[in-house]
């Protein structure tokens, strides 16, 4: 090896070098916001979108996630305005029907609609005690419209359980029964069904029993 | 304090640094301790080897650093060192592109140390997740050998999988590849007749005109008989990557092509195994035995090897026969998502026998994140996750996006689907 073919050969590494770092330089540079990826007509429309929900008072962020997730799933660009464009009238149609809630609990109301929900149904959980958090049971109701359970038996299932004042956990057990019975090819009504029975809800208050003599039901021994 | 002390030090302090959570690298260190048993080569007869390795992975990158050193007669002997960096491009219908740059040392005994450089790219081309293609070439630089050129390497290979982890007989992959060398050497007329036929054939000049070669190869540099010659030969291995839950083997077995002077006798076939027995995430017990072929580049001889010993990885290396990323298809075995400190929740993924997990949601703005290895198929993160519900998918092998198992989900936009997590004001997450 000659002094003057090592030099070259370390030269050549040394531009093989510069070349790898060069192209790995994007990776690192994740200050820019992403959505400039978008097509400038896109990025527009979708700028306008998240000013109109901000004029709305409906929070931004689930529109800006969602123009996220196209670019990270690679969507055409009109897909994603579109996407978002859905999902704003979601978060319009949640916040009719749900009222002053939370931004997370609007979101996750949004995504029952998505999955299938009616609006009437979602409003249902308008009125509530102070404190009391859906974001578990438009979960598991999203999951189950996704998994095909019928509407309404979807809807029943998860209003019976919140009026009776189930918690997360009761919500997390009900899904994990349910998506273990599809799973072995149940129907996914009849795996609801079955598993809403057992599913143990706020405990049902006894019935009263009058006192004794008191004024009520007629009593066979005086006839 | 001498060389090998110095690696040995470095080395042990790197597997005590802390891994960042906030950059989307990992540290990843093996140590191993065994018995080795070496006949006809430098080696002593008996020694305990010492392996530790650092890595750092990127989502396009790996940049790796790995020494070994043997433990014999009381002393502690420097046996090799490689820095390796791996860049790869993504993957666009099924092709992609990688690119190899390794330093290495190979010291199993002072006389023997020799030193290389070398780059090569490569070309892999994926077949319904279950084979490929890959073709590549690249130059070594070796020094302190009687190799004064550099080599020319080219190499294609195929590989195929069968099975899969959650099968009764677990997953197998079978490798074959050709890899040919072409280098110029030093070759002396005092060497064997083969030898000399060959000096007197090449059309090479005398060695006295190849001043600055003293430098490196002081001895045949006196020796103004000794000449240049061009040599090539051609490996054909073939392996064998079996794993059945916590067994796994790797054979090879190969034949080497090329002339008597290039090839020595003893390197013409070779076979070789190597059993693993995982006797948790972090400890395997590990033996094997064989033969391995002659190295040229590095002056290493050819040399059969028995080998038992006790595998203690802190955070295990991912072993596989196939030099390019195997995509995966639903293998994530079990999601677990844990409060960690303040805002903070932590990703626990069972997923065995891949190179990979990233996980990406609304937390990360959609950004993939690379999990950590912790243990043979668990993989950790910890994420900033407010209450709230939140999306998230996982990928294996930069394959697919999923929806972990085990959760709820829904069907995004885009026709994907995404795992659902609510998390609560008293930060559990469901």
């Amino acid at each position: 090896m000659t002094h003057g073919s090592l030099q070259r050969s370390v030269r050549i590494l040394a531009r093989v070098g510069v070349l790898m770092f060069a192209s790995a330089l994007p990776l690192v540079a994740q200050d820019v916001d992403p959505l400039v990826k978008l097509e400038t007509r896109d990025r527009f429309a979708i700028d306008l979108m998240i000013d109109s929900a901000n004029m709305a008072g409906l929070p931004s962020n689930p529109l800006r996630q969602m123009a996220l997730l196209g670019l990270a799933k690679r969507a055409d660009g009109r897909k994603i305005v579109e996407a978002v464009r859905k999902q704003l009238n979601l978060l319009r149609t949640a916040r009719e029907v749900l009222g002053a809630v939370d931004d997370q609990e609007l979101t996750a109301g949004a995504s029952v609609l998505s999955a299938g929900a009616k609006p009437a149904q979602l409003a249902t959980f308008r009125p509530r005690k102070k404190g009391r958090n859906d974001l578990q049971a438009f979960v598991v109701w999203t999951d189950f419209l996704e998994r095909k359970v019928p509407n309404d038996d979807a809807f029943s299932a998860i209003t019976k359980l919140w009026q009776d004042g189930a918690d997360d956990a009761t919500f997390y057990s009900l899904w994990t029964n349910v998506q273990a019975d599809i799973s072995q090819g149940l129907n996914p009504g009849t795996a609801l069904q079955n598993r809403i029975r057992e599913t143990p809800g706020r405990p049902t208050p006894l019935p009263v029993k009058p006192p004794e003599g008191a004024a009520g039901e007629p009593k066979l021994e005086r006839l | 304090m001498n060389e090998p002390k110095v690696a040995i030090t470095v080395l042990c302090a790197a597997l005590l640094i802390p891994s960042s959570r906030d950059i989307a690298a990992q540290l990843a260190s093996k140590v191993e301790a065994g018995q080795y048993t070496v006949r006809d080569g430098a080696l002593p007869m008996s020694a305990i080897r010492f392996a530790p390795t650092v890595q750092f992975e990127f989502p396009h990158g790996t940049l790796k650093a790995r020494g070994a050193a043997f433990l014999s007669e009381q002393s502690l002997q420097l046996a090799d060192g490689i820095v390796s960096g791996t860049f790869t491009s993504p993957t666009v219908y099924g092709v992609r592109a990688e690119m190899i740059g390794n330093a290495s040392r190979a010291m199993d005994d002072r006389s023997l140390g020799t030193d290389q450089v070398d780059v090569q790219t490569r070309i892999h081309f994926r077949f319904q997740q279950h084979g490929g293609l890959w073709f590549g070439g690249g130059v070594a630089r070796p020094w302190r050998v009687a190799v004064f050129s550099a080599a020319d390497v080219t190499d294609a290979g195929a590989w195929g999988k069968l099975g899969s982890p959650t099968a009764k007989f677990g997953t197998a992959t079978l490798t074959a590849t050709f890899t040919n060398f072409a280098f110029s050497k030093i070759a002396s007329v005092h060497d064997t007749g083969s030898a000399q036929l060959s000096c007197a054939s090449s059309s090479s000049s005398s060695l006295a005109d190849r001043g600055p070669i003293r430098g490196w190869f002081t001895e045949s540099s006196n020796n103004m008989s000794a000449c240049e010659r061009q040599s090539r030969f051609g490996d054909l291995e073939g392996s064998l990557h079996w794993e059945v839950g916590a067994f796994e083997l790797t054979a090879q077995t190969g034949r080497r092509f090329g002339d008597s002077y290039d090839v020595t006798a003893d390197s013409r076939r070779w076979t070789a195994a190597t059993a693993t027995i995982w006797l948790s995430d972090r400890i395997a017990i590990v033996g094997g035995g064989g033969r391995q072929p002659a190295l040229p580049l590095r002056g290493l001889p050819a040399r059969s090897f028995g080998m038992a010993g006790l595998e203690l990885a802190y955070w295990p290396m991912s072993r596989t026969s196939v030099p390019v990323s195997l995509p995966r298809a639903v293998l994530v075995k079990a999601f677990e998502m844990r409060p960690a400190s303040a805002g903070m929740h932590k990703i626990i993924i069972h997923v065995r026998g891949v190179e990979t997990v990233d996980v990406m949601g609304d937390f990360s703005d959609w950004s993939p994140l690379m999990l950590q290895r912790r243990g043979r198929d668990l993989w950790e993160l910890s994420v900033p996750m407010s209450p709230g519900m939140h999306q998230i998918n996982v990928r294996v092998d930069r394959g697919a996006w999923m929806a972990p198992p085990g959760m709820p989900t829904m069907r995004d936009a885009y026709g994907g689907e995404v795992g659902l997590i609510s998390i609560s004001p008293d930060k559990t997450a469901h």
